[in-house]
């Protein structure tokens, strides 16, 4: 299996095929349909934060196993303006971006773990990770 | 009830047209269309009131609000055309004596 | 067996006997099963999840089309398992806050509570009620001396930021020297705390009063709040009780005026706040007169059964339902 595998976000096409490998991984380390889609929506929501409002960046798919636990992480990066309250977006009817609205509060919800890191006009780094139950 | 708000600018003199009410749900959007006005150093801002039949506290406040902005910021306020049941808060609260209020019901544009 | 072994187990059930028979029974234990599911926590992508999983044990032969239609039907719930887990999530907030709230108006209460003093002159009445949970009307009595001050005050706007402000109101008071105590002085002082600590589109209004027992005066000064009313015995007839000032919080120069009347035997003093006459009922505003007549119907009563009556019928002639927090005092000289 990869170590690691990214795609490069710069339309919206990018989020399809970020998508894909996503729900590849997933598959293959025997996440069940329910969880297979709820990773491949976060993935859609953290590429498509890139191509709304960073224009590029990147979407890395890891598997993990951590003393046996295996699970999955999405790791979203960009140069892009950075955030600068964090607190704000990760408020629950913050973001106002169209799409299906949920925003990051939305991604920390389908996923187990949630982090964030952001530099004002330096970039952004999400990881979101899933266990495998 | 509703607030509406019609705007017309002659120079440097702003009129705000007010149909409806002034209360708590109305009182955000009169804040937010009247204060950047007070705000213009050297400008006018004529508030007509002869449409408004309800006004409460919380509208009153906007009211004070926009005076204190007019005066930090060396622009002026006027009021004019209230009806009996607006005047008489205006009257009771005692910003007649320190709001520039034109009498008489109805007046012409300035 | 887990709780969603369970629920598949009771979901297949049903599903199977609803596919035989078709009955409204069925259905209607269905309705009832999807309350379960909402107890449970269940979001809609799982339940879709389980029809699928039940589908393929009862149609192991089931088309491939249908088969990948129901995944494609799972992706495409997904959008409402996150509207309703932000919707929870908001529902948690929003419990949050209202007990933080109701923490908080209890909190005012206490701070808040004024007894009323004891006067062998004087019945006092008084009955203060908010229009939602936290009270914008603030009245205080004081017993200075010999004398009783008493304060009504109404915040502008309700809620928290209006309580916030009157306990700044209440401390500001408590700390004002005795001899700052005449009417007009101590609306001076207020509005210069005012003043300064509000910000521009808020502002309060106050009337004081002082009644001394010796001479049967009640000194009074008013900043921009409703009057009240000073029912005359002798010739059996109610005034506006006028003190003109402006609202504090507005300019930091203000001054007010001294006002002062003579309180005879069976004469009332009677203060309230603007929700008093900003009643509203379907028929439109109650105007002060009514206000009048009703405590006027009232008034043989004890003062604290007065104000209580006239309360509840406004509160009946508004539905119940107050638009604004509602304060009335009644001050009567027995002796």
């Amino acid at each position: 299996m990869d170590i690691q595998s990214c795609v490069e976000v710069r339309n919206e096409w990018d989020i399809v095929s970020a998508r894909q490998l996503g729900r590849n991984m997933a598959k293959e380390l025997g996440f069940g349909n329910v969880d297979q889609a709820r990773i491949t929506t976060a993935i859609s929501e953290l590429a498509r934060n890139i191509y709304l409002y960073a224009g590029r960046g990147k979407i890395c798919i890891e598997p993990i196993d951590q003393l046996g636990r295996k699970g999955l992480r999405i790791v979203a990066l960009d140069n892009g303006p950075g955030i600068r309250e964090i607190r704000k977006v990760m408020e629950d009817g913050y973001t106002t971006s169209g799409g299906l609205g949920a925003g990051l509060p939305g991604v920390k919800r389908l996923m187990d773990e949630f982090s964030i890191e952001s530099t004002v006009d330096v970039g952004t780094e999400i990881s979101a990770t899933k266990w495998l139950r | 009830m509703n607030l509406q708000i019609n705007q017309h600018q002659i120079n440097e003199i702003h009129e705000l047209q007010l149909t409806g009410e002034v209360d708590a749900y109305t009182a955000p959007k009169l804040k937010e269309v009247m204060l950047p006005l007070t705000e213009k150093e050297g400008g006018t801002v004529v508030v007509d009131l002869s449409g408004i039949d309800y006004m409460d506290s919380t509208g009153l406040g906007v009211f004070v609000g926009a005076l204190k902005s007019s005066k930090a910021n060396n622009s002026s306020l006027k009021l004019r055309g209230m009806t009996d049941r607006v005047k008489r808060i205006f009257e009771i609260t005692g910003l007649t004596e320190v709001m520039d209020i034109e009498s008489g019901v109805k007046g012409e544009a300035l | 067996m887990t709780a969603k072994d369970a629920l598949t187990e009771r979901y297949q059930d049903l599903l199977s006997v609803y596919l035989k028979a078709k009955t409204e029974t069925t259905l209607y234990k269905g309705q009832q099963f999807s309350r379960k599911l909402l107890e449970q926590q269940i979001s809609p992508e799982d339940l879709v999840s389980l029809h699928i999983q039940v589908m393929d044990e009862l149609f192991p032969n089931m088309s491939e089309e249908m088969r990948d239609s129901f995944d494609f039907l799972l992706e495409a719930m997904i959008g409402y398992g996150f509207a309703y887990r932000e919707h929870q999530s908001l529902r948690d907030k929003q419990q949050q806050l209202e007990s933080e709230i109701e923490v908080a108006a209890s909190m005012q209460q206490t701070l808040l509570l004024s007894d009323v003093p004891e006067f062998d002159e004087l019945d006092i009445g008084v009955v203060s009620v908010p229009a939602k949970k936290m009270n914008g009307d603030y009245y205080n009595f004081v017993k200075s001396g010999s004398s009783l001050s008493v304060a009504v005050a109404d915040i502008i706007g309700k809620g928290i930021p209006a309580a916030l402000c009157m306990s700044m109101i209440k401390y500001a008071m408590d700390s004002l020297p005795e001899e700052q105590m005449k009417p007009h002085l101590l609306l001076e002082n207020l509005n210069r705390v005012v003043e300064q600590n509000v910000n521009s589109n808020m502002f309060i209004t106050m009337f004081h009063g002082v009644y001394e027992p010796e001479s049967h005066k009640f000194f009074y000064a008013g900043a921009g709040h409703e009057p009240g009313f000073i029912y005359h015995a002798k010739e059996d007839q109610f005034h506006d009780l006028i003190a003109k000032g402006l609202v504090l919080g507005v300019s930091r120069t203000t001054t007010y005026h001294p006002y002062e009347r003579v309180v005879e035997v069976g004469d009332m003093v009677i203060l309230l706040s603007d929700g008093v006459t900003e009643c509203r009922t379907s028929k439109g505003f109650i105007e002060r007169e009514e206000i009048v007549s009703l405590i006027r119907k009232y008034m043989d009563l004890p003062a604290q059964n007065v104000v209580e009556n006239v309360f509840q019928e406004l509160d009946r002639l508004q539905g119940f339902e107050l638009r604004d927090d509602f304060t009335l005092i009644i001050l009567k000289r027995m002796v």
